[in-house]
Formats: C-alpha cells, sequence, structure tokens
C-alpha cells in the first residue's frame, strides 16, 4: 500500500471501526458513530493538507 | 472473590478475580482473547482482526520498532509500550527484524550499537515507514484499551 490517500482511508477504516464497535452496542449506533469518525478523520486530514499548501517543505 | 452490588437497579456479580486474571494475560497474548472468555466471542474475533491487521499491515509498511535510548527515554519508553502492548506478537517481530529480542540501544561503545541503529534507520528509509509506524503503534495502544475494557466487562461497569 503505497499511496498517502489509501494509507489514511484504511487507517481512518481500522481507528474508527475500532472505537465504534469499543464504545457503541447498537448496530445502527456503531455504523452511525463508526462513520462519523471515519468521514471526520479524512475530511479532517485532506482539509489539514489544502491549509498546507501555501507552505511547501 | 465475588462482590454484588446494584448497577442499574438491579443486581450483578463480578466476574471472579481468577477468570479475571485470565481474561486480562490472554487479552495480551492474544488481542480479543479477553473479550472471548468473558463470553464476548464475536467482538473479541472483531478486534483480533483489527489489532493484528493494523499490526500486519504495521510490519508490512517497515514500522518503527521502537528501542529504549536512555538519552531520549521519555519518548523512546513511551513508543516501547505502545509496541508492547500487541503482546508476544511484538517479540517475533523484533526477533525478525533485529535477529534477536532486542528492545534497547545499546550504548555507543557498544560493538552491538552501529547495526541495530542501521537497521533501525534502514526501515526509517521506506516511504510508507512513517504510516507503517502508526499502524504498530496503534495496534499495542488499541490493545492496552482493550485490557481496561476487559476490565470494565469484569467489574460490570459495561455490558
Amino acid at each position: 500500500m503505497r499511496g498517502h490517500f489509501a494509507n489514511l482511508v484504511v487507517y481512518s477504516g481500522v481507528i474508527a471501526t475500532f472505537f465504534a464497535v469499543l464504545t457503541r452496542r447498537d448496530r445502527r449506533e456503531q455504523l452511525r458513530f463508526g462513520g462519523l469518525v471515519w468521514l471526520s478523520m479524512v475530511l479532517g486530514v485532506l482539509l489539514l493538507a489544502y491549509l498546507m499548501l501555501p507552505f511547501p517543505r | 472473590m465475588t462482590e454484588t452490588r446494584p448497577l442499574a437497579g438491579r443486581a450483578v456479580v463480578d466476574v471472579p478475580l481468577g477468570r479475571t486474571v485470565l481474561a486480562l494475560v490472554a487479552g495480551w497474548l492474544v488481542p480479543g482473547a479477553g473479550h472471548a472468555i468473558l463470553g464476548r466471542v464475536r467482538r473479541g474475533a472483531l478486534f483480533f482482526l483489527l489489532v493484528m491487521g493494523s499490526f500486519g499491515l504495521g510490519l508490512a509498511e517497515e514500522g518503527r520498532l521502537a528501542l529504549y535510548s536512555p538519552r531520549d527515554g521519555f519518548l523512546t519508553g513511551l513508543q516501547l509500550v505502545a509496541n508492547l502492548g500487541v503482546g508476544p506478537a511484538d517479540l517475533f517481530a523484533r526477533m525478525s527484524v533485529y535477529g534477536e529480542a532486542a528492545y534497547a540501544l545499546p550504548d555507543q561503545s557498544d560493538p552491538a550499537h552501529a547495526p541495530r541503529i542501521e537497521k533501525l534507520r534502514e526501515r526509517q528509509r521506506s516511504a510508507v515507514s512513517a504510516y507503517g509506524t502508526a499502524f504498530l503503534w496503534s495496534a499495542g495502544l488499541m490493545n492496552l484499551l482493550l485490557l481496561m475494557d476487559v476490565w470494565d466487562i469484569a467489574k460490570r461497569r459495561k455490558d
């Protein structure tokens, strides 16, 4: 898995699933919470990357 | 020791101490096994897949298997805790990467210093090593959280 985006998507998926199953019991609640965490992580990183565009290394 | 106390309006019984300790030890040895011992087999199986999947991805992406160094004791100590959280799988990974059960960076005067730090740097040169490290450390930290969850289940603080 060489791509940055693929790593972001998979890593967010693992973390979101873990916390959804750990903290929620109801299946629908797990899906909603897990989806929210996953989306927040992916969109948050994309937003951060966008904000960093004017500051290349 | 079995203790009875009310929770949410009904009497509940704690899991016996011996079974709790067994679940905690098994949970560290095999991620998810603690939940399985306490009757949460499906949840335990899913946790096993998540933790070991993350660990496997971390190894495949050449993540850092931290070595304790007295020069930066606090940070390298925390990194080591994150690695060790995953259980004996970490030991097998170290045997495969370093050729021995290496947990510390030897002193610079030690002949073992140069080859060990070279091995560490060699892995970090990989373009995806930082992701690998995130997967590896997350696997260990997730398993440590699972042990706390096992304790809460045994104490009937959660289902």
